[in-house]
């Protein structure tokens, strides 16, 4: 009988999925869209009032050294070693901080919360973090607060009034703009292009699929999209699925977006198994270890994320700004050393800029 | 041995009457037919409505780019043919892959690398053979556990990084050898060879002999316990060519599999006609199978239908396949 059970319950999860079959087209969420500017002039977007926490009773920290500890999701990974490098490239700059990366070694919260607790007991001037959990890590983040501790974080976010600012990497319609410009900077203004995803459920790519839709349709209308498929998170899947696309649009189809690291080295494999490397460009959000081989071929040409290292170098100067007391509740913008002026967002988020595009000149300088 | 006996179903060519050839193909093979008819129906149909469907290079993909979950799933048939069941082998093909692939860059030999996943794979499988046989836990507990153990091993060694620097010798998956794309060869062979052995070694029935029924196959002087540890490695020595097919397809390798990987290899088993329930059923089925399943992918990109109607029509059909499964033994019994 278990057996039979067994059978139904199989027979179930892929049937459940039924319900799904009138999604949306596209891949894209029904959510409104924002799209930034065709010349890339800043979103004028509406004004949110301060949401971070505020220290208690901090000491005047105005020009002094600071003693700072990061705590990233986990050491020993190639983002996180880039994040932390440009903490510590900043901290150099500056002269006048004192930073020291101590993670889990596994992106846990547990261990992440115990090792945040030691270093409030210990006594820092500042915390940066990038959360395992968004909801487990606030309590933590509070006691530090109140212990008149400086918190920012990045990467990851915690509970806003868990910590003073965030340095958010990328907003959906800054990757999306990205993207597309990619696209038709590789294919023309009047080129085709296919998009492979994950699922047309899943919440980042659908927002990215429709930010996408909507700066596409603004700023370069003659563009066409022929279609978006899905291909989980399975890159043989999204190689055949890229394949597939490949058959079918022949020379119609001038480029593939892909938007997962699992997705985008996988058609840019379809394309280069293919013989179609020059035919079809590949434009996609992707790890630049996960693309070397493509970019070294010729094959991809942009790879569109964030830079960790100016994530790092970003949060080292928030956290700077707002020890010094220069960065208040309700500033728009933060001075970031060499990134320059940083947006003010979202109440109490800083945007790192313009999502980076890594190329063919600068791929081996990233190791993640 | 003082219990009564139930003898198997006596089977269809065991008859004095002998219908005619094609009577008894459908007969003995009834889910195969019905796959493989499915598979010509939806190339006819699509090709009417995109010619481009049948292009070489189309072809290559419906009929290259599953063959590594086809060549899993003859592994899996057997498994399931003695009344078990793998639920680890997605993460095992996961391991065996990273296996592969930290050889290759480790400066091992190429064929070193290649044939490494298979015997891993095999003391794995040994290991969850013995507990199933010996200890007598059930299969999907022993499965369950290694599923846990596998997966969640694989991203604390390999810490989520991924293979790149592949040797190009090692990416066997993308060569042709006769002008055929090597997984499809893989898969061909091994599934006839499979049928061949399941089909008239005396190992091979017995594997049907211990699903259909156990103390029938313990009367008859079958070691079941000793067939189950071979079967469970066998299985594992599939997963471990599969991983080879998996991990040498792209340039690449990930720290992960694709989610339910085992879920669609276990699919292919049984809409591809092996009873859920153990005895019956071949490996030709299961890899007609993944070639439908490969077939329905393609079709709907060519008719632009929305992927989520693959998982429901997929879900469909092993409905239907488990149904008919149950009413063939019902009238039988």
């Amino acid at each position: 009988m278990g057996k039979i059970v067994l059978s139904a319950i199989l027979a179930l999860s892929f049937s459940t999925s039924l319900s799904h079959a009138q999604s949306t087209w596209t891949g894209g969420d029904d959510l409104p869209t924002n799209p930034l500017a065709c010349d890339g002039a800043a979103a004028t977007a509406a004004a949110v009032p301060y949401d971070g926490g505020e220290p208690t009773d901090a000491p005047d920290r105005k020009g002094k050294t600071l003693t700072v500890v990061d705590v990233p999701k986990l050491v020993g990974i190639g983002y996180f070693n880039a994040t932390s490098k440009g903490i510590a490239e900043a901290a150099a700059e500056m002269g006048t901080m004192n930073a020291k990366t101590d993670g889990p070694s596994r992106a846990n919260i547990d261990d992440q919360i115990t090792l945040i607790d030691n270093y409030i007991t210990s006594g820092v001037d500042g915390i940066l973090f990038a959360a395992n959990d968004p909801v487990a890590i606030s309590p933590v983040l509070k006691k530090a607060l109140a212990a008149g501790i400086n918190v920012v974080g990045y990467d990851a976010n915690s509970q806003p009034d868990a910590r003073q600012w965030f340095v958010n990497q990328a907003e959906f319609n800054g990757i999306a703009k990205s993207m597309i410009d990619a696209m038709a900077a590789e294919i023309g203004e009047d080129g085709a292009f296919a998009i492979v995803t994950s699922t047309f459920t899943t919440p980042n790519q659908a927002r990215w699929i429709a930010e996408m839709e909507a700066y596409q349709s603004a700023c370069y209308p003659n563009m066409k999209w022929l279609e978006t498929v899905e291909a989980q998170e399975d890159n043989i899947l999204s190689f055949n699925q890229a394949n597939t696309l490949i058959n079918k649009y022949g020379d119609e189809m001038k480029g593939i977006l892909g938007m997962t690291s699992v997705a985008t080295p996988a058609a840019a494999d379809a394309v280069t198994q293919a013989g179609q490397c020059g035919n079809v460009a590949v434009v996609g959000l992707a790890t630049p270890n996960a693309m070397k081989p493509y970019v070294a071929s010729d094959c991809v040409k942009s790879v569109v994320l964030w830079n960790p290292v100016d994530l790092g170098y970003a949060a080292a100067y928030v956290l700077r700004a707002v020890a010094d007391g220069t960065l208040q509740p309700g500033a728009t913008s933060v001075e970031a050393g060499k990134l320059g002026e940083l947006q003010v967002i979202n109440g109490s988020e800083i945007l790192l800029g313009a999502p980076f595009v890594f190329t063919k000149d600068n791929i081996n300088d990233f190791d993640f | 041995m003082s219990m009564a006996v139930n003898l198997p179903p006596v089977r269809p060519q065991t008859d004095h009457k002998r219908p005619g050839l094609l009577r008894r193909i459908v007969a003995e093979y009834g889910q195969e037919c019905v796959v493989l008819a499915a598979i010509m129906l939806l190339f006819v149909v699509v090709t009417l409505v995109n010619p481009r469907f049948v292009n070489a290079n189309n072809l290559v993909t419906i009929f290259s780019g599953n063959a590594y979950i086809a060549v899993a799933a003859i592994g899996m048939a057997m498994v399931i043919m003695t009344g078990n069941i793998d639920v680890s082998v997605g993460a095992l093909i996961g391991v065996l892959a990273t296996v592969a692939g930290t050889l290759a860059v480790s400066g091992y030999p190429i064929w070193f690398a290649l044939v490494a996943p298979i015997f891993v794979g095999m003391a794995v499988n040994t290991v969850i053979g013995v507990l199933v046989a010996y200890a007598k836990i059930p299969s999907i507990v022993v499965t369950l556990g290694a599923l846990s153990i596998l997966r969640g091993g694989l991203i604390s060694v390999t810490g989520g990084t991924w293979i790149s620097d592949l040797p190009p010798d090692f990416l066997i998956a993308q060569k042709r050898l006769l002008g055929l794309p090597v997984p499809f060869l893989f898969m061909i062979v091994l599934t006839i060879a499979a049928f061949l052995w399941m089909r008239y070694s005396a190992f091979g029935r017995s594997i049907y002999a211990i699903g259909g029924n156990p103390e029938a196959a313990v009367a008859t002087g079958i070691p079941v316990e000793r067939r189950l540890v071979s079967v469970f490695a066998i299985h594992g020595a599939f997963a471990g060519v599969a991983a080879i097919l998996f991990a040498t397809q792209l340039q690449v390798i990930q720290s992960t599999v694709p989610p339910n990987l085992e879920l669609t290899i276990i699919t292919a088993t049984v809409i591809g006609g092996v009873s859920i329930l153990g005895g019956s059923g071949t490996v030709i089925g299961s890899t007609l199978a993944t070639i439908l399943f490969a077939t329905i992918g393609s079709a709907l990109i060519f008719i632009n239908v929305s992927a989520y109607w693959l998982r429901a029509v997929i879900g469909l059909l092993i409905l239907a396949t488990v149904l008919a499964d149950m009413l063939r033994r019902h009238r039988r019994t």
